[in-house]
């Protein structure tokens, strides 16, 4: 027996023992009047403190828990105790639910959770910006209603654990996706989406890298083989016609050797184990020792001038030297008869800035992001005859990392070109300051 | 009554369907413009004929949500929004199908054009730009009918008029490259065609985005200004 019903056995008793007592004293109607009372008093407490629990339900607050006597007093205090339990289980979940969502929330590839109609539930930011979806508003709306893409909708529908879908998002070029579903819970389903753009554009540098390597040496060989053959089947050879052929040969091996040559250096420049030799240069003679260069390879077709302020650079010599000579043999070749060529050093609070400015062909703006790529080509015609390798910028731009520098390149069509190069102060010293 | 909730269930999902058809035959058309603007930039002439081939997959899908659609107002007599989502759709999905035949037509013009080697071709980067701009009007007319977002739509028309002045731009520098150089008249006048196709596409994306004020507001936007669109009276204009 619980003690409710223990308590209501001895309250049932005591009125019943009081109804005797006065019906014994004051007469049978008496005795009945005062058990009648007694009762109604009973069940009037019930139903105060059954009301009072009613408020209480409306407003669940543990502060204002009614307070009672007997048994209700303790069924109070388990309903108490069995809320305070709960409310901290709760805590714990949304706890844990916080954390969890917070994880999914900076996951880097993006995750969508779908309803069995592959209604959206739930999204992360990377899915938000992949597939252009806002994971606060459009949740409840179907998916395939904003991702559009054609293949899309049948995909998300259909697709088997571990198929995957290649894409780019509609208008967005610059993105390759690969999307996977996987299923669970009940009819649930998580829509994954990885960045590929990086993995594709290397694969496709690898591959556009070795067809160009083997067309670029292909060439010269191309010459050189013909001229062989020319030569085997001529029996009696004109010593004149002969001399020119062994010339143009002999030009063709040096590209080959040269391509060969900076090949080689691009590929010590990429390995992490080659360490970067760090001197002092003087910027002053490094600059007119390249501007001698480039006006021997000019021939005086140009005016190459220098704008030097006085400084010193840490840096490798050799690989500087390369750099810097590329940019200008760069701005010789590409610069017309009677052109412009200005090189300059200037100090930019702190920062050096090497600058070569022609008053060449120019750039067009859509060639510029892909310039330092190995091999690529503004126009493939002009550029081979003016006896570029098609590697100078990549080198250029692997030293310029070596040494924390940026390369900048400002160009109009017609009007010139300006590469500039920035490094960073802790390799300018100056002597003025 | 679960009879009668089971007959509204399926009629909600019926209505659904219909717009999730549209959307996904938005996608097709959005993807083939964006193919046909490729064409007009690269010459590619495979992916020329893709872009007619996806003509049909459009026009099957037009004759499908037609059908749907009639099936709808047959069956199930709606009214209020409901009839006005099957009215919008159905005129959406005309000014879907009209553009997929406007990317067709550039890519036609886009053959004659890089037909004539040798020949520089004039504006390409602004006839690309303009391109580009009309698709992403679409692409927000599709988002603001998936989201049934009038406000966003809103803004889709006031920005119509930006792909009407790109396109009197091209039409005025192709006139003084006429006017230089006789030689390149027709190479221009297909421009003008492919110009063109692309501020049709712009206004149809306009028409789509009027259709998704008119499903959820239940107000016809059509051949109003902006004041009208606003709700000031006729007498202040």
């Amino acid at each position: 027996m619980t003690s409710a019903w223990i308590i209501f056995l001895l309250r049932l008793s005591a009125i019943a023992l009081l109804a005797l007592i006065g019906g014994a004293w004051l007469g049978l109607a008496a005795g009945l009047a005062l058990a009648c009372a007694g009762l109604l008093l009973v069940v009037m407490s019930h139903v105060a403190n059954l009301s009072r629990l009613q408020a209480w339900l409306k407003q669940p607050e543990g502060r204002n828990l009614p307070d009672a006597w007997g048994a209700w007093g303790d069924a109070f205090i388990a309903l108490h105790r069995l809320r305070r339990d709960e409310e901290k289980k709760r805590e714990r979940i949304v706890a844990d639910f916080e954390v969890f969502s917070q994880a999914a929330e900076v996951y880097p590839d993006g995750l969508v959770f779908l309803d069995a109609d592959d209604r959206i539930l739930w999204c992360n930011r990377a899915a938000e910006s992949q597939l252009g979806l806002n994971g606060e508003s459009d949740r409840g709306l179907l998916i395939a209603n904003l991702v559009r893409l054609p293949r899309f909708a049948e995909f998300i529908a259909n697709a088997l654990p571990g198929e995957s879908l290649q894409c780019s998002p509609l208008g967005r070029k610059d993105l390759d996706l690969s999307l996977e579903t996987l299923r669970f819970g009940k009819d649930r389903k998580l829509l994954i989406s990885f960045d590929v753009t990086q993995i594709a554009r290397t694969e496709a540098m690898r591959r556009d890298f070795v067809a160009n390597v083997s067309h670029e040496l292909r060439t010269p060989l191309t010459v050189i083989a013909g001229f062989l053959e020319h030569m085997l089947a001529e029996p009696d050879p004109d010593p004149a016609a002969s001399r020119q052929q062994i010339g143009i040969m002999d030009g063709q091996a040096r590209r080959m050797l040269s391509l060969v040559d900076d090949l080689l250096v691009l590929s010590r420049l990429e390995s992490e184990t080659y360490a970067l030799r760090e001197e002092t240069l003087d910027v002053r003679d490094l600059i007119f020792d390249v501007a001698d260069e480039a006006r021997r390879l000019s021939a005086g077709r140009h005016s190459i001038t220098c704008e030097v302020q006085p400084a010193q650079l840490k840096g490798s010599r050799e690989e500087l030297r390369s750099a810097f000579s590329n940019l200008v043999s760069n701005a010789v070749r590409y610069t017309p008869e009677g052109g412009r060529i200005v090189l300059r050093w200037v100090l930019r609070e702190g920062r050096g800035v090497y600058s070569v400015e022609d008053s060449g062909i120019g750039i067009a703006e859509e060639h510029l992001p892909r310039l330092a790529e190995r091999f690529y080509r503004v126009d493939r015609s002009r550029s081979r005859e003016t006896g570029g390798t098609g590697l100078g910028l990549s080198i250029v731009k692997h030293v310029l990392m070596r040494h924390q520098a940026d390369l900048k390149i400002r160009s109009e069509p017609g009007v010139g070109s300006t590469f500039s190069v920035e490094f960073p102060a802790w390799r300018v010293t100056s002597p003025l300051a | 009554m679960p009879q009668s909730e089971h007959f509204s269930k399926q009629y909600d999902s019926d209505l659904e369907d219909v717009r999730a058809r549209v959307l996904q035959m938005g996608g097709v058309v959005e993807a083939q413009i964006l193919a046909a603007i490729e064409c007009f930039s690269s010459g590619d002439t495979e992916r020329m004929a893709e872009v007619a081939d996806t003509e049909l997959r459009v026009n099957a899908y037009e004759v499908d949500i037609d059908d749907l659609c009639v099936h709808i107002v047959a069956r199930r007599q709606p009214a209020a929004r409901d009839l006005r989502l099957i009215m919008g759709v159905s005129k959406a999905v005309t000014d879907l199908e009209r553009m997929g035949d406007e990317a067709e037509k550039i890519t036609r013009m886009a053959k004659l054009i890089h037909d004539r080697r040798g020949m520089q071709i004039p504006l390409q980067a602004e006839v690309r730009r303009s391109g580009d701009l009309a698709v992403a009007q679409l692409r927000r007319a599709l988002d603001a009918m998936a989201r049934l977002d009038p406000d966003e739509a809103e803004r889709i028309i006031s920005e119509d008029a930006l792909i009407d002045t790109e396109f009197r731009g091209i039409l005025r520098q192709l006139i003084t490259f006429m006017m230089e150089d006789p030689r390149t008249i027709s190479t221009a006048l297909e421009i003008v065609w492919v110009a063109k196709a692309i501020e049709r596409i712009g206004d149809h994306a306009k028409n789509i985005a009027e259709q998704v004020i008119y499903i959820v507001r239940g107000t016809d936007v059509r051949h109003t200004g902006k004041e009208r669109r606003r709700g000031a009276t006729d007498e202040e204009r």
